[in-house]
């Protein structure tokens, strides 16, 4: 009776319950991680040609801070054009903003602030073209002589296009990997490409939103 | 000679009770034309309340003391949803529960939404110790990005609203001069300051725009993600990457504290400063441009700090 008392009773599957209990553990935290480390990741590789940039995965510290505030730039130089040019007389020619009308708009990149040294103090300079007609050709900012190690150059330009009443501009921003450049003679695609110059391509905010909800 | 007296009485009444019915009746009809406006976060609260002004009304989605990291929708997120006649979303990773409480309040498709960070150039987190291209969603912790998003906020609104396009675009480069001026201050507050020594690491990706657009280099970041505690060895790699790169400033978050802040502290002697997330209180026209003057004045004040300790170090 003692012996028979004393026996040990296994459960059937006791090895495969611990063997359940591990797996089980081991692919939860396999899961979170993978979670974790992919949480926010950009996934999607644009396709960038040889004459492109890419913001994202391209720039770092100075170069970064001017390009992101050159992009700003792009939505507000229309509404500055249009406040300089607001009491222009019927025969007087109308101009783009000009670097000071950027400094009393308090408009970075150009504005002279902590900011603008810290990120190399470029010298920003305006050309505007000889108005052909109607003003027809390319405005363009250039961004260049900056005093950090590896600093590369800016160019805003702007594309302007009329035919009959309508009035097109298209603004791109390049860089060039040289810290000291001249004003290009042309601000056309062909023409920078030529000379070494890189559309910037951004990865702006609808590209992402594409990533994580799809078309 | 009674009569008169009652007749000019009554009429009396008559136009004061005509008047109150229609006071009543027509003042919630024409407040209802007015554009309703969606938010999922505070910073969109004052970005659409400074665009609008008193012609569309601003309707956050959850509650002004929600945290919006890893938030829970609430039953009456759904109700305020279906009120509104379009949403402005960050869309980018900060607010992804407005997305589950769309789908469960039966407005995915019929809401339509203003992605704020549409036009916006996107970075990626600061410090990640993988070297991995991460989007970082904190676009509204900044002036530039902010700006960014308040034209194309502007800009979307009055595709809704055209009879006050104008007045949109006007209100809004108003804001963003406002917001340029604080930059100004800013510079104000640091005027002559060496910055050589100036060497930060932050508790999370929240502060990169920010940072970024100062010129302020990020040395380390010590959340692996935003939101998630870095492990033990996670830990340890980012206080001797703290230590290598000679970072001097810790910034930590005000509204969500940590206590990692002072084990770091502790380990490596680093000063830490809070800055806002903006994420929490009251919602309010003026609370973005407050809290980001705040979190200026509190960079200022720790790059002074440093460049007073830099001076008389020995």
């Amino acid at each position: 009776m003692t012996s028979k008392a004393l026996q040990l009773v296994r459960p059937a599957a006791s090895r495969y319950e611990t063997l359940t209990l591990l797996l089980t553990a081991a692919i939860l935290i396999s899961a979170q991680m993978l979670y974790v480390a992919n949480l926010g990741r950009q996934e999607t590789e644009e396709q960038i040609y040889a004459w492109q940039i890419s913001s994202f995965n391209s720039f770092e510290g100075a170069d970064q801070t001017i390009y992101s505030a050159l992009f700003t730039v792009k939505d507000e130089v229309p509404y500055i054009y249009d406040d300089v040019n607001r009491f222009n007389g019927p025969d007087e020619k109308f101009r783009w903003p000009n670097i000071e009308d950027f400094q009393e708009y308090l408009v970075p990149p150009f504005y002279h602030d902590t900011s603008w040294e810290q990120s190399g103090s470029l010298e920003w300079l305006l050309f505007e073209p000889v108005a052909e007609g109607e003003m027809q050709g390319y405005s363009m900012y250039l961004g260049t002589n900056g005093n950090l190690d590896k600093q590369g150059s800016f160019l805003l330009t702007i594309g302007h296009v009329h035919a009959g009443f309508s009035n097109n501009n298209s603004l791109d921003i390049w860089w060039h990997s040289q810290g000291s450049i001249a004003m290009p003679e042309s601000g056309f695609r062909d023409t920078l490409v030529r000379k070494g110059w890189k559309l910037v391509i951004p990865y702006s905010g609808d590209k992402e939103v594409k990533r994580i909800f799809g078309e | 000679m009674q009569e008169p007296n009652t007749f000019k009485g009554f009429l009396a009444t008559f136009v004061a009770t005509t008047l109150m019915l229609f006071t009543i009746l027509i003042a919630p009809t024409a407040n209802a034309q007015n554009l309703q406006v969606g938010v999922t976060l505070h910073p969109y609260y004052s970005f659409v309340s400074n665009i609008v002004g008193d012609r569309a009304e601003v309707i956050p989605l959850i509650g002004a003391e929600s945290n919006p990291h890893g938030y829970i929708p609430q039953p009456a997120d759904m109700k305020r949803i279906l009120d509104m006649d379009v949403m402005v979303v960050n869309g980018i990773g900060h607010d992804s529960w407005a997305f589950e409480i769309l789908q469960a309040a039966g407005a995915k498709d019929d809401l339509p939404l203003i992605y704020a960070n549409d036009g916006v150039s996107l970075i990626p987190i600061a410090g990640d110790p993988s070297g991995a291209k991460v989007v970082n969603p904190h676009t509204f912790i900044s002036t530039v990005a902010a700006i960014q998003q308040i034209y194309g906020i502007a800009r979307q609104l009055a595709e809704y609203d055209p009879e006050n396009a104008d007045f949109y675009r006007d209100n809004s480069r108003a804001y963003a001069l406002e917001l340029r001026k604080l930059r100004a201050k800013f510079d104000g507050m640091i005027a002559g300051v060496n910055l050589s020594g100036f060497r930060c690491a932050t508790m999370h990706s929240g502060y990169d725009y920010i940072m970024q657009e100062l010129g302020l280099n990020v040395s380390a970041v010590i959340e692996p993600r935003h939101g998630v505690e870095p492990t033990a060895r996670q830990m340890a790699d980012t206080i001797d990457r703290i230590k290598a790169s000679n970072v001097n400033v810790l910034f930590a978050e005000k509204y969500f504290a940590s206590a990692l802040s002072d084990t770091i502290r502790d380990a490596t002697g680093v000063q830490i400063y809070s800055i806002s997330h903006i994420s929490s209180g009251p919602y309010s026209n003026e609370k973005f441009a407050d809290e980001m003057l705040e979190n200026l004045t509190t960079l200022a004040s720790a790059i002074r700090d440093v460049a007073n300790l830099t001076a008389t170090a020995p």
